[in-house]
């Protein structure tokens, strides 16, 4: 697996010890609270309701397990013995002091891990499918490309301080598991007729209150030119870009106000100055060192009359959980942290040692971290998902809940987070103790509920199945209802089914909303495969009866 | 302070408003300690013909199009950008087109600068700066040359041990 150099680690040991004169500065009174709240953000360090919040990076949520249990230590010497696995692989924690982090962030750099750019506005951590390299069909494991422009974009002096946040994600498989579209700026892994490898650039997307698609501003850059192209991208976001409304920061507006083609074409225009330029090339030898880096440590393995053990528990967890491999052989494990009640993607430190000691024996030392909050094992000898989901069950990380309804995705909601509206966490639960029949949950198969507790979007309400987004309404706490998003084949903005509901009356609304569904269903269609066929009237007649 | 109650108050450093309300300079001491007179960038593309030989400077505001500068650039005798709106991040593509693309010889004073932003600016083409008041006494050599390495083509990566 790719690690940092020493000098990469000593980059990120400079980095703490200016931000730790910063601090100093600011707790001497000699940097003004606006000033130093761009510079910790930046840091990843939010002041938050209770305490201090500070997000860590997992570039390409790929982590190996000596970084995992420096989390873990993280989370019991800095925490209270836990962190939150984000949406956009990030881990958080609730409970820093501000007197500790620079430690903190000096511990983390030792196994190249840093807060760098995870807020504030600039390039954020840069996403990739969780599977990259692991599934059928892929174009090219997206990694080595994540890593090449992560550096390219660590503190770049032209673009460290945008009109607003910037988050790029990158995919290279069929499937869309980075949700590429909703993004400021996404990168589809393709090849031309002539077999020649580039990217498809799309620019605009975006959740929050105004949720859009990103439009296609380029078919087909080579990877060589990737890195002109997002320069071009990116200044003429820097310099046209809103600055003037707080609402308006995104490039989406940018994009939507002049028209998606203008944009382009100014793109276009700066670009054709600089794709030439050899300093703007991508460095093929960095490339290719970075693609050994990424290989997989697995061959194919013949597993010649192997047959799996038969378990009732264990074939619902497997059905659920466990996805072909490329590699023959080989599974790939989904494995959630969360227990029904719990905040998703929570996770304590003694879950992260374990996952560490039963990924150095399943999965090379190896783990990946999943917009939907959860970790994937991502080698894992068919003949030993048996031997590792007992393992999991031991410990209580293989509820045959995972990859049912039950398995939401909530931000961490008014109970943690001072920007949200209302609640996530008492909803989630309460879904969660109303779909407790496992017979339903395996019958209402695979379908998202994602709940936001504010307009930010954090748990990506508007590209889910069903989308809970949390508002205030005469004090108390409301939720507006999204249908039928979904990015995994298309990229497509959830319907509002209505006005928004009641706290009291939200949980009754989803279970309509899945009982129209499953009274609809014809044979295995999906969620959004119905909504399309009935369209929203049989959900809108339903909830609002 | 709260996040919500951080928002509204860099709301109220936001934009061109606050910088506009604000009285341009109307000249800097140039690097040889020199006062030169600094017309805003309309005054120069309205005047060009006269003042082009006088030594003029230009000082260029974050919302100012640079671009207009680019015909007349040679005669600019020295080109201000203000950073002073500390979130505005405008001032660093001015710098690397002015610099890198159009190669101006002339210099690019970074004025009303901010400590902290140093590196950001002197990578990006300024060449000479005057900080705001209120930074005295911090070495600036943490914050114009703090790190040992680069990641990216920038107008200006000297003395830093390239990576890309």
């Amino acid at each position: 697996m790719y690690q940092y150099s020493p000098e990469d680690t000593k980059f990120l040991v400079e980095r703490v010890d200016q931000f730790e004169k910063q601090l100093k500065r600011h707790l001497d009174g000699d940097l003004d609270a606006a000033k130093f709240r761009s510079l910790r953000l930046r840091n990843g360090l939010y002041m938050e309701l209770h305490a201090h919040m500070l997000r860590v990076a997992i570039p390409y949520g790929t982590l190996n397990t000596i970084q995992l249990r420096a989390l873990a230590d993280v989370a019991d010497k800095y925490d209270r013995g836990f962190g939150h696995f984000t949406t956009r692989q990030n881990i958080q924690y609730n409970w820093i002091e501000l007197s500790e982090i620079a430690n903190l962030l000096r511990e983390l750099s030792s196994v190249g891990l840093h807060a760098i750019q995870t807020s504030g506005k600039a390039t954020r951590n840069i996403t990739a499918d969780p599977l990259s390299g692991l599934t059928e069909g892929e174009i090219a494991d997206a990694r080595p490309y994540c890593e090449l422009i992560r550096r390219w974009l660590n503190l770049h002096p032209e673009f460290s301080w945008l009109p607003g946040k910037f988050k790029i994600a990158i995919n290279g498989a069929k499937l869309d598991e980075t949700a590429l579209r909703v993004h400021d700026l996404g990168l589809r892994l393709i090849r031309n007729k002539e077999g020649e490898l580039g990217f498809t650039v799309y620019v605009g997307g975006g959740l929050g209150a105004a949720a859009m698609v990103a439009a296609e501003t380029a078919s087909f850059v080579p990877v060589e030119d990737i890195l002109s192209y997002l320069e071009s991208a990116m200044r003429i976001y820097n310099l046209k870009g809103r600055r003037d409304h707080l609402k308006k920061l995104r490039i989406k507006f940018l994009v939507r106000e002049l028209g998606a083609k203008e944009y382009s074409r100014l793109v276009d225009e700066d670009w054709k100055q600089t794709r030439d330029d050899p300093e703007l090339k991508l460095n093929l030898t960095h490339l290719s060192e970075l693609e050994k880096d990424f290989a997989l440590p697995i061959k194919p393995l013949a597993l010649d009359g192997f047959v799996d053990k038969v378990d009732f528990n264990y074939s619902i967890w497997k059905k659920n959980n466990v996805r072909a491999h490329k590699v023959s052989g080989h599974s790939i494990v989904n494995i959630s942290l969360t227990k029904l009640g719990e905040a998703p993607g929570d996770a304590t430190s003694e879950q992260m040692r374990i996952l560490a000691d039963l990924a150095d024996q399943y999965s090379y030392s190896e783990l990946r971290t999943t917009k939907r909050q959860t970790i994937v094992f991502p080698y894992v000898r068919k003949d030993q998902v048996f031997d590792l989901w007992q393992s999991l069950e031991k410990y209580g990380l293989a509820s045959p809940h995972q990859g049912t309804l039950a398995q939401i995705v909530a931000c961490p909601g008014g109970d943690y987070c001072d920007l949200a509206k209302a609640g996530s966490i008492p909803i989630a639960t309460r879904v969660q103790q109303r779909f407790d029949d496992m017979d339903k949950l395996l019958d209402i198969g695979d379908l998202n509920i994602n709940i936001s507790g504010c307009e930010n979007s954090c748990a990506h309400h508007h590209v889910a199945d069903i989308g809970l987004l949390g508002m205030q309404k005469n004090g108390e706490e409301y939720y507006q209802i999204t249908v039928a998003g979904e990015t995994l084949h298309k990229t497509v903005i959830g319907k509002k089914l209505g006005p928004s509901v009641s706290g009291d009356n939200v949980v009754d609304a989803v279970e309509d909303i899945v009982n129209v569904y499953l009274d609809n269903r014809e044979e295995e269609e999906k969620f959004t495969e119905v909504f399309k066929r009935i369209g929203i009237k049989p959900f809108k007649e339903k909830v609002y009866e | 302070m709260s996040e919500s109650n951080e928002l509204t108050a860099a709301s109220a450093t936001l934009g061109a408003k606050v910088a506009e309300s604000r009285p341009l300079d109307t000249s800097v001491l140039n690097k040889d300690n020199e006062s030169i007179e600094l017309f805003s960038v309309e005054q120069w593309i309205e005047n060009v013909d006269e003042v082009s030989k006088l030594g003029v400077g230009v000082i260029v505001k974050p919302a100012d199009d640079v671009q207009l500068l680019k015909d007349t650039l040679n005669d600019v005798a020295l080109i201000a950008l203000d950073f002073n709106n500390f979130d505005d991040g405008r001032g660093y593509s001015q710098a690397y087109l002015l610099s890198k693309r159009w190669k101006y010889a002339g210099e690019i004073i970074g004025i009303n600068a901010h400590l902290d932003q140093l590196q950001f600016m002197l990578r990006s083409g300024v060449t000479s700066y005057k900080l705001l008041e209120g930074y005295e006494g911090f070495d600036e050599l943490d914050y114009s040359n703090g790190f040992s390495i680069c990641y990216q083509a920038a107008a200006n990566n000297s003395g830093l041990k390239k990576k890309f």
